[in-house]
C-alpha cells in the first residue's frame, strides 16, 4: 500500500465510530487496521472504546416483560378482533 | 403493501382447525382473524422484553413503558396486513413502538429540551482512566471501572441522557439495531443517527465515570495502586 493511502491518526481517529459499528467499507476498514497495526496509541484507544460498547452492552439490564403483559397483550387484541 | 400475504416464514404451525393465515386480510383490523392473532403473538412475544425495556429507557417510567408496549402492539396487530413477511419483525415492530412514543407519550410528558448540553470531550473515559493511573501494564482499564458497576447503574447512566440521545443509545446499546434501522425508526437521516450516537456514547461515558466516583470505585482503585 503506497503511503499516500494510508490513514494519519486523525484519519482513524474519525472512523473511530464507525469502525466499531461495523459502518465502514471493507477498505476502509483495511486502512483503519493497518494503522492500528502501526500506530499503538491509537491501537490502544480502539480498544478502549471497543471495551466500553462491549460492557455496556453486556452490563445493561435486560429486564424479562411484566409478568402478564402478553396475556393482556393478546386479550386485547381479541377484544379488538371480536369487537 | 394492502393485500400482501401476511408473514408465514419463522411462525410455528397453526393447528390444522384453525383457519390458515395464507391469505391475506383485506384489509384493517375487522378481517384479521384467529390464525393472524396467533402468528402475531409468536412472532411477539421473543420481542417483548426488548421492547418493555426500551419503552422503559423512553418513558423512565414502568407504568407508561408497559401502556406504550400494549398501545404499540394494538397498532401493529391492526397493520399486521401491511408487515412483509421475511423481513425482520423486531425492526417493523421497534418502528411502531418509537411512533407511538414520540406521537402520544412524548407530548404527554415533554421533557425540558435542553438549550445547551455540557460539552464532553472526546474519549472522556479513556482520559480519565489514564489520568487515575489505570492504564499500566496487564491492566484493562474498562473492566477495572465499568466492572465494578451493575446492570442497574449503567442502566440508570443511559437514562440521564437527554431524550433524543437516550432513545438513539437505548436502540443502539440495548438493541444493537444498525445505523440505517435507527434512521427508519426515528425517521432521521443516517448521518443524524452517526452524531447523535456519538454524542450520547461521550455523555454515557462522562455519566459512568461519575457514578464510578460516586460508588467509590474510583477511590478504591487509587487505594489499591497506592
Amino acid at each position: 500500500m503506497a503511503a499516500l493511502d494510508r490513514y494519519t491518526c486523525e484519519d482513524a481517529f474519525r472512523r473511530l465510530d464507525d469502525y466499531l459499528d461495523r459502518e465502514l467499507s471493507p477498505r476502509e476498514v483495511d486502512l483503519v487496521r493497518e494503522h492500528l497495526e502501526l500506530c499503538a496509541a491509537c491501537a490502544s484507544e480502539y480498544q478502549f472504546e471497543e471495551g466500553v460498547i462491549r460492557q455496556v452492552r453486556e452490563k445493561l439490564a435486560r429486564l424479562p416483560a411484566p409478568e402478564g403483559l402478553l396475556s393482556r397483550i393478546a386479550a386485547s387484541l381479541t377484544q379488538m378482533r371480536e369487537g | 403493501m394492502e393485500g400482501e400475504t401476511p408473514p408465514s416464514r419463522a411462525v410455528p404451525t397453526l393447528p390444522p382447525t384453525e383457519p390458515t393465515a395464507d391469505t391475506p386480510p383485506p384489509g384493517g383490523a375487522d378481517a384479521l382473524s384467529a390464525a393472524h392473532q396467533r402468528q402475531f403473538e409468536a412472532l411477539l412475544a421473543p420481542v417483548l422484553g426488548a421492547a418493555y425495556g426500551t419503552a422503559l429507557q423512553m418513558t423512565r417510567n414502568p407504568d407508561d413503558a408497559e401502556d406504550l408496549v400494549q398501545e404499540a402492539a394494538l397498532l401493529a396487530f391492526r397493520g399486521f396486513g401491511r408487515f412483509e413477511a421475511g423481513t425482520r419483525f423486531k425492526a417493523w415492530f421497534f418502528k411502531i413502538l418509537t411512533n407511538v412514543y414520540y406521537q402520544s407519550y412524548r407530548r404527554r410528558r415533554r421533557e425540558p429540551e435542553l438549550a445547551l448540553l455540557e460539552d464532553v470531550s472526546e474519549l472522556y473515559l479513556y482520559v480519565q482512566t489514564a489520568r487515575a493511573g489505570l492504564h499500566g501494564a496487564g491492566m484493562d482499564p474498562v473492566e477495572r471501572v465499568l466492572g465494578k458497576l451493575d446492570a442497574e447503574a449503567i442502566t440508570g447512566a443511559l437514562g440521564t441522557l437527554p431524550e433524543e440521545y437516550r432513545v438513539a443509545a437505548a436502540l443502539y446499546f440495548a438493541e444493537q439495531f444498525a445505523y440505517e434501522e435507527i434512521a427508519t425508526m426515528l425517521e432521521i437521516p443516517v448521518g443524524t443517527v452517526r452524531s447523535r450516537l456519538h454524542r450520547a456514547r461521550k455523555l454515557l461515558q462522562k455519566a459512568l465515570w461519575r457514578l464510578a466516583e460516586e460508588q467509590g470505585v474510583v477511590a478504591a482503585l487509587a487505594a489499591e495502586r497506592k
